[in-house]
């Protein structure tokens, strides 16, 4: 509980420091609105022109969207010290301050970053989500909003995985940004459709390597009433975890990185 | 003149030196583009459209091979006005816009065709309806290639403005954030502009956004026909006349009050 | 069994050099940052460690204070390997970076040392008394509302040493603290350190460029060179070894005369002046005294000191580092 305390009294510093400029701070969200909003309206006019992808209608374009909209940038707003600058403070030895603390370097990482601005992009998604739902004639169930808060909640925690990878680079001084921004962002691009519509490279990546097929699209499906492959639907609970595990690996082989840190830059 | 020219030379060699980034960019952006295309032919699959799939594909790997061009990348020019060392440069005797127009002209051709060229090699060796397929007509290849001349004026002195605008407002991330929206989607990087609504594409069609690299593109995938180039590259140099001047007068007003505030 | 012990550390780094033309991958070399240094230190010590730029001193300190793993040698801080068990071993130790700062940017030092106080489990009886303590010390009352960017750079380094010792360490590292500082706030850095030291007991280790900050405040001093450890001692034994060279000027009545010195003496000739530079190993003072005695009416007779940089310079050039 100390942490979640500790982790809530940093975001509420930053907060702070965000609304030392608050012009500023005020145009961004309204960029990041207009931005997200854009997005959207692409999706918009491609249902417009096809009507459908493949066997998914229109509606659950939309759906998907909002899913991926969601987890993405809850991870930007909670999870900004990684996704944000985590890579920069490896390679500037930043990162030294965090380890003369007695607290795990993750938690204070995490702790030293949020990013509100994210807040108007989380509202887009959730209108998708809605939209797509609606217009997809979703019955809710109780397990079926267990599933969407689960889903979205794994997504979260693989996107975080996802963004670790540029940072363990950095400490072997290996530079990638690019490259890890092609499965980052990549994948926000390329998931945020039914990922069956994929040939089966890019299908097998998104599902061995970023599994965001397995926290997301298996989820969506059940939830939207399509056949899972002919799996038991119990397989919509449980294909998520791997972005846990996803979490789980890459904190692992942080902490082994770490033996190499150098702490360069002073 | 030799000012101008020595900072473009200048900056074409810093260019060259980030190799490593370059493959990396160029393997990112490549991977975007399959995703593109993977995600146009399903949707083809369900419903074919007027615009045959490969013109799209064509369409989507041009668009990557530039990507480059597109966004603002000068991160040194704008950390310089943040911090107020753009003021040495203001007390240097050259035209600072040609000077900044030229530095942002040698980065954007020097990062774009060094990534182009490898991308755009690469495209044409995939398979067809996947990859770049050849211009629609000898003419039509003709036709592009002003067409992106022009293209590239615009864009530069797009980014101009840019910097313009950081320099009275000091923190740009608000405005650059909007006006990179508008360039991504009007530009017709996150669609293809061919795939808008046909009642919104005649309106787009004249933005300067869309004389940045769609209109080379229909030139060279045949959308529009050689015959019309020349009505295009009237609306392109307009556009690019009206943007200068614009980059121009806001340079010209920015460094009246830089000068009255002393810096 | 001492405080600190530190025996046969050594560390090294891969440098990749820069990509030459026409060659697909990069070169590797490796630099040997510390190359078996061995030393302790006991509880309540204030230790200087010098030696120029690259010498090792970062190195030592980081591996110290848990943030470097080193690649062979052992150390043991209270009996605790600092890489080992970091986050034990950093709850006793307070670390300032003079050139990088623990404190949040844009908010008020005093919201920093809340959030510290969560982040080291501070006590809130304990954390208060501490609190007042340090602030009075540091004078740092006035600026508690003031956001650290605001803060000069003398006030800034006092918020930074008043939050790296909330938790009341054991061992305090302080990695050029003094630098860019103007002579009033050394002054009074150097006085609380001295005070700090001498309340709790806190061992201090501090790397620094600036002999004053050795000389004010370190019984001990350690050089450090190429990743050696070259010198272990007081700091006047230092200066003894170093000190080899010494300037006498002489200021007489009427113009200077010109004097017969023996050879390896140095002697500038200004109108009434001498300026002259010997080796007392050489030449003892009390024969240079004699045949000075005897050259005239002699109304000025300086000795003096060298300059404690010029000797580290020396000392540096003689160790060829």
């Amino acid at each position: 509980m100390n942490i979640l305390r500790l982790y809530f009294k940093s975001i509420g510093m930053l907060l702070r420091s965000h609304l030392q400029y608050p012009g500023s701070f005020f145009m961004q969200t309204l960029a990041q609105l207009v931005m997200e909003g854009g997005e959207m309206m692409v999706v918009i006019l491609i249902v417009d022109r096809f009507e459908n992808l493949a066997e998914w209608s229109g509606s659950n374009l939309y759906f998907f969207f909002g899913m991926m909209a969601v987890s993405f940038y809850l991870t930007e707003l909670f999870g900004r010290g990684i996704t944000g600058d985590f890579p920069g403070m490896v390679r500037t030895g930043r990162l030294d301050t965090f380890l003369v603390r007695p607290r795990g370097v993750l938690t204070q990482v995490l702790c030293g970053g949020t990013d509100p601005r994210r807040i108007t992009c989380i509202a887009v998604g959730v209108a998708a989500l809605i939209m797509g739902s609606r217009l997809s004639g979703i019955v809710w169930t109780p397990l079926k909003a267990l599933a969407l808060v689960e889903s979205i909640a794994m997504s979260c925690l693989l996107i975080l995985g996802l963004f670790m990878i540029e940072g363990i680079f950095c400490i072997y001084s290996v530079k990638s940004v690019e490259l890890v921004n092609a499965i980052t962002y990549g994948g926000k691009s390329a998931c945020q459709y039914p990922i069956d519509i994929y040939p089966t490279p890019l299908r097998a990546l998104f599902t061995v390597v970023a599994p965001f097929s397995l926290t997301m699209h298996v989820p969506a499906s059940w939830i939207l009433g399509k056949p899972l492959y002919g799996w038991p639907s119990w397989t919509a609970f449980v294909t998520p975890l791997s972005g846990v595990l996803v979490f789980a690996i890459m904190t692992c082989l942080f902490h082994l990185a770490l033996r190499h840190y150098r702490s360069t830059g002073s | 003149m030799r000012a101008y020219l020595s900072v473009f030379r200048m900056r074409l060699r810093m260019e060259l030196q980030y190799r490593g980034a370059m493959i990396g960019g160029i393997l990112c952006q490549m991977f975007f583009g399959l995703i593109l295309v993977a995600l146009y032919r399903a949707l083809y699959a369900g419903k074919p459209q007027s615009v045959p799939i490969e013109s799209v594909a064509t369409y989507v790997w041009l668009q990557q091979a530039f990507f480059r061009m597109m966004v603002a990348s000068d991160n040194e020019l704008l950390d310089k006005i943040r911090s107020g060392d753009i003021s040495y440069d203001l007390c240097r005797p050259v035209h600072m816009y040609s000077f900044y127009y030229a530095r942002i002209a040698a980065q954007k051709l020097m990062g774009s065709l060094m990534r182009a060229i490898p991308m755009l090699i690469v495209a044409f060796c995939l398979p067809k309806g996947w990859g770049m397929t050849l211009p629609a007509s000898p003419f039509g290849f003709l036709a592009c290639i002003p067409a992106l001349f022009l293209g590239f004026l615009c864009i530069c002195a797009l980014e101009n403005i840019t910097v313009a605008f950081t320099m009275k407002t000091l923190d740009p991330r608000g405005m650059q954030g909007l006006l990179n929206l508008l360039m991504v989607t009007l530009s017709g990087n996150l669609l293809p502009l061919t795939l808008f609504p046909e009642s919104w594409q005649r309106f787009i069609t004249l933005f300067p956004y869309a004389q940045l690299l769609d209109a080379p593109i229909r030139l060279y995938t045949g959308v529009y026909a050689p015959a019309e180039a020349l009505r295009i590259y009237v609306i392109q140099g307009v556009w690019a006349l009206i943007l200068i001047a614009l980059g121009l007068s806001m340079w010209n007003a920015n460094r009246k009050r830089m000068i009255v505030q002393g810096g | 069994m001492s405080y600190i012990e530190v025996s046969e550390l050594k560390k090294d780094f891969i440098v990749h050099k820069k990509r030459q033309q026409g060659k697909l991958l990069r070169e590797k070399d490796t630099v040997h940052a510390l190359k078996g240094v061995s030393f302790t230190v006991e509880r309540g010590e204030l230790v200087g460690y010098i030696g120029p730029n690259g010498a090792g001193k970062s190195t030592t300190v980081k591996i110290l204070s848990g943030i470097l793993t080193p690649d062979s040698g052992s150390a043991q801080v209270g009996g605790i390997v600092p890489w080992e068990a970091r986050k034990e071993h950093v709850k006793h130790i307070g670390v300032v970076f003079g050139q990088r700062s623990q404190l949040w940017w844009d908010v008020p030092i005093i919201d920093s040392y809340n959030l510290l106080k969560d982040i080291y489990r501070i006590p809130q009886g304990d954390y208060e008394s501490r609190l007042k303590e340090l602030t009075e010390a540091l004078q740092l009352e006035p600026l508690m509302r003031t956001p650290l960017r605001l803060l000069s750079l003398g006030q800034r380094m006092r918020a930074e040493l008043c939050g790296s010792l909330l938790h009341r360490p054991e061992l305090l590292f302080l990695d050029e603290p003094t630098i860019g500082l103007d002579a009033v706030s050394k002054l009074a850095l150097r006085d609380f350190l001295k005070w700090e030291n001498r309340e709790y007991g806190t061992t201090i280790m501090l790397t620094t460029h600036d002999m004053e900050d050795i000389s004010a405040l370190c019984s001990r001093v350690m050089v450090l060179g190429h990743g050696q450890k070259l010198f272990d001692g007081k700091l006047p034994d230092l200066l003894e070894r170093f000190d080899t060279i010494r300037k006498v000027s002489v200021k007489y009545d009427d113009p200077a005369p010109e004097l017969h010195l023996p050879e390896g003496v140095t002697c500038e000739q200004a109108a009434d002046t001498l300026e002259i530079t010997y080796e007392p190993a050489k030449l003892p003072t009390a024969q240079l005294l004699a045949i000075l005695q005897d050259s005239g009416n002699i109304r000025e007779l300086t000795l003096q000191p060298e300059n404690t940089d010029h000797l580290i310079a020396a000392m540096y050039k003689e160790l060829d580092l």
